[in-house]
């Protein structure tokens, strides 16, 4: 039997993916406080929100090197190399996941402590949130399978957030004229917008898996050239 | 989805790993070769076809046959007296072993490079003209040795000191000067045993540029141990490993994947090609 070799490297770059992937419950931690902070107009779990993202933003540069530095001096190749381009990309991913939850609670004192809320559209945002959440957790769990098809499922799940983003749009449109209530909804509308990327980046995470699998890159959807 | 169809995005010539399938043009085919020692495989069932103007790596484990293999490919085993090849080997669509083919035609035809730089203990102008004499040439030598010494990038730091023992290079020079005299008897195809194994990293780089270069000019197949080397200079790698008997006594070499070399680096379809090159198995 041919001998194993390369064990701590092996070992490295397990650790290193593991460290990347954990990015993502970083992402589900605070994208739960910001739908908690939207909810309930918490300007100070925004605010740790905000500060928090640190983490996330640590977590992307002490990763990133250590796997620049695993490509300088282990020369990855096959499976190996797919996976290091893989975390690349996904660690920027998260890092924009983490990016976008600090610009909706950035969101929040811009909405006022009395704001003009409209109930429904809150329940919208927060549906949102609901959607996202499990989301993150299947691209992660995609990941650290390597199932495509879980990775493919992701397309599906996105596909609600989107729809309850284009509805947050209408119900915006329909909420008057009053120009306190428009200010208010246009607010929120660039908040849903935020959380609906976030669910596009857990997509782009999938992608990758199947990168990682298949050694072909395909957009699951291609937003130039929709199906 | 992952969409069925390619996206179509040209590729620009430069980017592409080989030229198109069809296009390419055969040097060598092997049909099912079989090597033997005294009887006993070495390398068994292989079958792969060496294209023109590219440059072919073989890589593998030591003792999985490459060498071997490589020394097939210009009757070098006809040396060994032991040695036997069976199977069909075909040089631009002719047998390489049939019944009236000169050995001494095919080594001028099909050069090698070794792994030790082996000048003769004459001047670099002698070592370089040895070949073009042997073969009877005896006007315009000069001309030939600085065309071949240019060839392997070694004309601008010996031009002044042609008559200079060859031993008096470094090991970068000495292995240059050889592959200067392969290419002075204008070959079709060179060999090369691990021409770097003996280099440090700088005469490595310079012995991968020039064989970049010479591709242009000649087809060039190489055994290297050094992966990354393959996959920097060459258009195609043949992994070969070791393969057992059901009693583990008998061992020969096998071809377990012959690929574009980006394919076999990035996206291997054998399990034992990607641990191999990703250097998981020793």
């Amino acid at each position: 039997m041919p001998e194993t070799v390369r064990v701590h490297y092996q070992e490295e770059l397990d650790t290193l993916e593991a460290s990347a992937l954990g990015g993502l419950d970083l992402v589900n931690i605070a994208i739960g406080r910001t739908m908690e902070a939207v909810e309930h107009q918490d300007v100070e779990l925004a605010q740790v929100v905000i500060a928090d993202d640190d983490r996330i933003d640590g977590r992307y540069l002490e990763v990133h090197q250590s796997l620049i530095t695993l490509l300088a001096t282990q020369s990855p190749v096959a499976t190996d190399l797919r996976l290091i381009s893989a975390l690349l990309h996904c660690l920027k991913s998260i890092e924009r996941m983490g990016d976008q939850c600090v610009n909706v609670c950035k969101l929040i004192p811009l909405s006022g402590t009395e704001a003009p809320a409209d109930p429904e559209m809150v329940q919208l945002i927060l549906n949102m949130g609901e959607h996202t959440r499990p989301l993150i957790m299947q691209a992660k769990r995609a990941f650290e399978e390597r199932d495509v098809e879980m990775a493919r499922d992701l397309v599906r799940r996105d596909d609600a957030v989107d729809n309850l983003n284009r509805e947050c749009f209408h119900l915006a449109l329909a909420l008057g004229d009053d120009p306190d209530r428009r200010e208010w909804a246009m607010t929120m509308l660039l908040a849903a917008r935020a959380i609906e990327r976030v669910a596009d980046n857990a997509v782009d995470i999938g992608e990758q898996v199947a990168f990682v699998v298949t050694g072909l890159f395909r957009e699951f959807e291609d937003a130039s050239h929709p199906s | 989805m992952l969409t069925e169809q390619a996206p179509k995005i040209e590729v620009r010539p430069e980017f592409q790993s080989s030229a198109p399938e069809a296009a390419r043009e055969k040097v060598f085919e092997l049909r099912d070769i079989e090597v033997l020692y005294s009887g006993v495989s070495a390398v068994k069932g292989i079958s792969m076809e060496i294209g023109r103007n590219e440059v072919t790596a073989m890589i593998g484990p030591s003792g999985c046959g490459k060498s071997t293999l490589l020394r097939c490919l210009n009757r070098m085993n006809d040396l060994i007296p032991t040695a036997e090849v069976k199977g069909e080997l075909l040089y631009h669509g002719e047998d390489l072993y049939g019944s009236g083919v000169d050995p001494v035609q095919v080594r001028k035809l099909i050069g090698m490079v070794f792994q030790k730089p082996n000048p003769f203990p004459k001047s670099i102008y002698d070592n370089v003209a040895f070949g073009p004499r042997i073969l009877g040439r005896k006007e315009g030598l000069d001309e030939v040795v600085e065309k071949a010494l240019r060839g392997a990038a070694l004309w601008h730091e010996v031009k002044d000191r042609l008559k200079d023992n060859a031993f008096g290079l470094s090991g970068g020079q000495q292995q240059r000067l050889c592959i200067a005299r392969c290419i002075a008897v204008k070959p079709d195809v060179i060999l090369m045993d691990e021409p770097c194994s003996a280099l440090d990293p700088i005469s490595t780089g310079k012995i991968e540029d020039l064989m970049i270069e010479l591709k242009n000019q000649f087809s060039i197949v190489i055994v290297t141990h050094n992966m990354q080397q393959a996959a920097r200079v060459s258009d195609r790698t043949a992994f070969l490993m070791t393969e057992l008997d059901a009693t583990e006594h008998t061992r020969w070499g096998r071809l377990v994947e012959y690929d574009v070399t980006q394919q076999i680096f990035t996206n291997p379809s054998d399990k034992r090609t990607e641990d191999y090159v990703s250097g998981k198995v020793g």
